[in-house]
């Protein structure tokens, strides 16, 4: 009885070191993004819609207004068509929470009034960026991986923006010494 | 033609909801486990020259082709315009703004881009890692993604007009 549940541990402990590597993680949901894509794509398009966090949290958050209050904000076809929008994000944030309470990983973290403004105005712009290029980083990849070359330049243009994103946050941390 | 995948129409809108949210478990327990991040990737690679996150995001934009290669095989109905840029040259995948020209959609992941990385870079993360930290107790993080629900009313119903007006009124839409 014992052997078995070291068995079982020393298995689990396995599977978590594959999901502890981000190299395994990011092959998993692009071969996932394109099982989606085969299963569901007879409910609409568009193509390469696998899996993004700006898109998919768009056609929730825009379906749940046009469902309460009756507006006619535009979301993707396969949202658009399907009984409910898709789930992506919901099953994120459901997936997070339990792995982080499985292994006792959550903590709730608060921080300074004035950095939850910060949040809330970089996460509005960043939706609003990302969509004019027609995804998050996650979308940009599966459309590369589809070949669209303007994902590619869109994935060259955030790699200018980290760089000087990073150029940033260093004077900010010289400055305040 | 009207793509079709493995399962029929009927089937498929009903399944939708179900398998995006099984697949955005999977994906969130990966992601809390791995601390997966796509632009955390770069920032690591260019401030301390460490490539797990990047080979990260590099395999899902591998896995990505695989998966779309091998699918396109086995049901290549399901990917009427794979390999993108051979069947449809430079226009980009549906998801931007709707009938721009090619500048037009160059010049929106060029500006998208920058202002993607930036933000992801000083807020210490990508949407997906911001998702995945509410879930672990970041009220930061939690105010990050009301932003971006909010951020997708103000897009859709304002913004995305703005801005295809300000294009064409450049002459390059």
């Amino acid at each position: 009885m014992a052997e078995t549940r070291a068995k079982t541990e020393e298995q689990s402990s396995c599977l978590d070191t594959l999901a502890r590597n981000p190299l395994y993680v990011g092959l998993v949901i692009g071969i996932l993004a394109a099982l989606m894509q085969v299963l569901l794509i007879s409910a609409g398009g568009p193509e390469a819609y696998g899996f993004c966090v700006a898109c998919h949290t768009r056609d929730v958050v825009n379906d749940a207004v046009n469902s309460f209050a009756g507006a006619k904000l535009a979301i993707a076809a396969i949202s658009q068509n399907a009984i409910l929008p898709v789930m992506t994000v919901v099953g994120v944030l459901i997936g997070a929470f339990a792995s982080a309470r499985y292994y006792q990983e959550f903590k709730t973290k608060t921080g300074k009034a004035v950095s939850y403004i910060w949040y809330l105005l970089g996460g509005l712009f960043f939706m609003i960026f990302a969509l004019f290029m027609g995804g998050c980083p996650y979308r940009i990849g599966l459309r590369i991986g589809y070949g669209d070359v303007v994902a590619l330049i869109g994935l060259v243009a955030i790699v200018a923006g980290v760089l000087v994103g990073i150029k940033i946050a260093t004077a900010m941390a010289e400055r305040e010494g | 033609m009207v793509a079709s995948g493995w399962l029929s129409k009927e089937t498929a809108i009903i399944a939708v909801p179900i398998i995006t949210l099984l697949f955005g478990i999977l994906i969130g327990w990966l992601g809390q486990r791995s601390g997966f991040c796509s632009i955390g990737g770069f920032r690591d690679f260019f401030m301390f020259r460490h490539t797990r996150l990047l080979y990260g995001y590099l395999a899902l934009i591998g896995g990505a082709f695989v998966g779309y290669l091998v699918f396109w095989l086995i049901t290549p109905s399901a990917f009427e315009n794979f390999f993108w840029l051979i069947g449809k040259g430079l226009m980009p995948v549906p998801g931007a703004p709707a009938n721009l020209t090619v500048v037009a959609y160059i010049v929106l992941a060029i500006i998208g881009g920058i202002v993607v990385g930036l933000i992801g870079v000083l807020l210490g993360g990508c949407p997906l890692r911001q998702v995945v930290m509410t879930s672990e107790g970041n009220i930061k993080s939690l105010c990050f993604v009301i932003g971006m629900s909010a951020g997708a009313v103000v897009y859709t119903a304002w913004v995305s007009g703005w801005g295809v007006a300000l294009l064409k009124g450049l002459g390059i839409a």
